[in-house]
């Protein structure tokens, strides 16, 4: 009865398995082959074993993006995290004008990432840009990006940040929207101060939101390639260098595909040990709804 | 009398239309040509070979019956792409665009070798190519591609800047390049800040350039690296302190070849380096503030160095992937594009011409201001590096030094050595 339950309907979730199978499992699998062979254009590849790890956890160039990317993606997907959260809470408390609010917040998402970057490349020019010449009028220091590698770092994490808080801002919001007004209330008549409401009532409700904004933007923020590459490059002389550009230059300026694969996976379990903290937690959450 | 608009169609007549159209349609006369050579190119290729009534190629695709479809794409992007598609068991591009320095010998398997085209169907006064580019398209003594344009770098300068800051004219050695550059650092008239010189910074050809001005250079083609350190050093310094006094803009360690074009076009730079090619860019009306007054002159070399100034240069070659089917048609379209009358075409669009008599047409002279100082300097020229399998890796660790060392976070001295100590293991043995 049951084999024939399947049998039913294996047709129904087929294309849906071949479609995994074809653009991630074997993908994935040809990557992991890819990895452990040497191979360039006009060379048949030859194995080499686990050498491509070894060379690319060796290399400082990439220890260095490596660590670059962490540092991007921790203060980054934090920092928007916070704000996203207070944006949010703003606009469930009220404002005016709000739908007009809620287009400007959510603007930057539907810019391209490309337009963004060269946008800001010219308002932050160290040399003509509006925002340097401002900030030059105002007696403020300004980002000196082109040169000072911190301050490239810096413009980088406030980049992404402005580009991605839409997609947390929106994620929370629409969490902040789903909890009940009588709860608040209920609070309210409790005695609770709005700072007690929202340790006590907000933040609590809105615990698997957050996990999941954070989940999602912490594997996203690894990936951050285009902010870096059309904006510095990953200079000056490769201090700004992310895993993802690192991982570009090996596989189509180098066509050292062997080491390209071997930097995306790395890059893979990179990424899943520095979120797995939040996949636990998500976890965890998931398994106490479901008991 | 009604203002109601019907549509009074039934299924028969529907049915009825779509058919008899779609066989209208299937036998009536054929508005494209029967046949297709696709082509991986830089847009560059495609533009200079023109179009409507000035498309070089016009005559060649009704004698063909071949339309020519152009795929297009920046530099690296495109010798990915074709390299890529030269590695599959079939291609549909017949013609694909090579740099001279990446055909190593593996990638030169990709590729038809062409002698045996030249000796069946042989191009039109092919020695009239140069023959240092037509050596740069042979790999193991084999040829895998025939050059069709060449970039050759040459020192722009604004001259209504060198007027306006009261210099008479360009320089001469890269001593007066140098104390120009920071004499045109400065305020302009119209209150445009202008920075002495602009140069991209993840580009050999720089640093190359200024290195052969003192007799050095990075690799040669029997792969020594660094014949003269000491010129690398010098060149490094000069670079150096040219960014301290500001006459390189702060941006130095971003700057791409497009903000080069740019910062010209707008009076923001005084002097650049870039291809003679680029001349009708930079004096464009339609983008240029200064439209006729960006003039070029051969990169100077130092007055302490006797020997010879070569100029760096790039070629690029067509190349036939040796997967793809129809050869004969992609080579009957090479040679046409070789041929003198479209050489001499394509340069008055721009190309930088391959063959040494195009510099002769005294048409072209009169339309290229630049044409009789890009002959100088390619007669001397030669690329930034020979191709061997680590090229692109060794130019980004030279191009990481060498802007450590002009950011000032490194002495000349240092750089070189990191220099040798990083590349020599990746030179080919």
């Amino acid at each position: 009865m049951r084999s024939r339950n399947i049998a039913q309907t294996l047709p129904l979730i087929a294309p849906v398995h071949i479609l995994i199978l074809s653009v991630i499992v074997i993908p994935s699998l040809f990557v992991i082959w890819l990895s452990i062979t040497k191979s360039t254009y006009g060379q048949a590849p030859t194995f080499v074993g686990l050498e491509n790890y070894f060379q690319v956890l060796s290399d400082p160039a990439f220890r260095s993006a490596l660590w670059n990317t962490v540092v991007i993606v921790v203060f980054a997907v934090h920092i928007e995290l916070a704000v996203g959260l207070l944006m949010a809470l703003l606009f469930a408390s009220g404002l005016p004008f709000r739908r007009f609010l809620l287009v400007a917040v959510l603007a930057p998402y539907a810019v391209s990432e490309v337009i963004a970057v060269v946008m800001w490349r010219y308002l932050f020019d160290p040399d003509a840009g509006p925002v340097t010449l401002a900030l030059k009028g105002l007696g403020l220091p300004i980002l000196d990006w082109a040169y000072e590698p911190s301050h490239a770092m810096i413009l980088i994490g406030l980049l992404t940040i402005w580009l991605h808080l839409p997609f947390t801002f929106i994620i929370l919001y629409a969490a902040r929207l789903a909890i009940p007004a009588d709860l608040y209330e209920a609070a309210r008549i409790d005695g609770a101060t709005p700072l007690q409401a929202f340790r006590r009532v907000t933040l609590p409700l809105l615990g698997p939101a957050i996990v999941v904004a954070l989940l999602f933007r912490y594997i996203f923020a690894f990936r951050i390639f285009s902010e870096v590459w059309l904006l510095t490059g990953g200079g000056p002389a490769r201090s700004t260098e992310v895993v993802a550009v690192y991982l570009y230059q090996e596989a189509f300026s180098y066509n050292a595909f062997g080491t390209a694969a071997a930097t995306a996976w790395i890059m893979v379990v990179a990424s899943l040990l520095l979120a797995a903290g939040y996949v636990l937690l998500l976890r965890r959450q998931v398994t106490a709804n479901a008991q | 009398m009604t203002d109601r608009i019907t549509l009074d169609i039934t299924r028969r007549g529907f049915l009825g239309t779509a058919l008899g159209g779609a066989a209208a349609l299937a036998a009536g006369p054929s508005w494209a040509a029967a046949k297709t050579l696709n082509i991986l190119s830089h847009k560059v290729h495609e533009t200079v070979l023109g179009t409507g009534d000035g498309d070089l190629m016009k005559e060649w695709k009704a004698r063909n019956d071949t339309d020519l479809v152009f795929t297009t794409f920046d530099s690296n992007p495109l010798q990915d792409r074709l390299f890529r598609e030269a590695s599959l068991p079939s291609t549909d591009y017949g013609v694909g665009y090579i740099i001279d320095n990446r055909p190593t010998a593996d990638i030169a398997k990709l590729f038809a070798l062409l002698d045996d085209f030249l000796k069946s169907a042989p191009i039109e006064n092919y020695d009239d190519i140069a023959p240092g580019l037509r050596e740069a398209m042979t790999v193991g003594g084999k040829t895998i591609g025939i050059p069709v344009r060449h970039a050759t770098g040459g020192l722009f300068y604004n001259e209504a800047l060198l007027e306006e800051a009261g210099i008479s004219a360009p320089p001469t050695t890269l001593e007066e390049l140098i104390e120009q550059a920071k004499k045109l650092t400065f305020t302009a008239k119209d209150g445009t800040p202008v920075t002495g010189m602009i140069m991209a910074s993840d580009l050999a050809v720089f640093p190359v350039s200024f290195a052969r001005a003192f007799g050095g250079d990075y690799i040669t083609k029997d792969f020594k690296l660094l014949p003269k350190p000491e010129a690398m050093e010098k060149a490094l310094g000069v670079m150096a302190n040219m960014f301290k006094d500001g006459a390189l803009p702060r941006s130095y360690a971003t700057t791409k070849n497009d903000d080069q074009v740019t910062w010209m076009q707008q009076g923001r730079a005084a002097f650049t380096m870039i291809t003679f090619a680029r001349y009708k860019q930079f004096n464009d009306p339609a983008n240029s503030k200064f439209p006729g007054k960006i003039k070029a002159v051969q990169f100077p070399k130092s007055k302490s160095y006797d020997g010879e100034m070569s100029a760096v240069t790039e070629s690029w070659g067509m190349s036939i992937p040796a997967n793809f089917a129809d050869k004969e048609l992609a080579w009957s379209y090479i040679r046409e594009v070789s041929s003198p009358r479209v050489t001499l075409g394509m340069a008055k669009n721009g190309n930088g011409p391959v063959r040494v008599s195009t510099y002769a047409d005294a048409e072209f002279a009169a339309a290229s201001p630049v044409a009789a100082a890009e002959a100088k300097a390619l007669a001397t020229a030669r690329g930034a590096f020979p191709p061997f399998p680590e090229a692109a890796r060794a130019q980004q660790l030279f191009l990481e030094d060498v802007q450590l060392a002009v950011l000032g976070r490194k002495t000349p001295a240092e750089a070189v050595e990191n220099m040798v100590k990083r590349i020599t293991p990746l030179l080919p043995a």
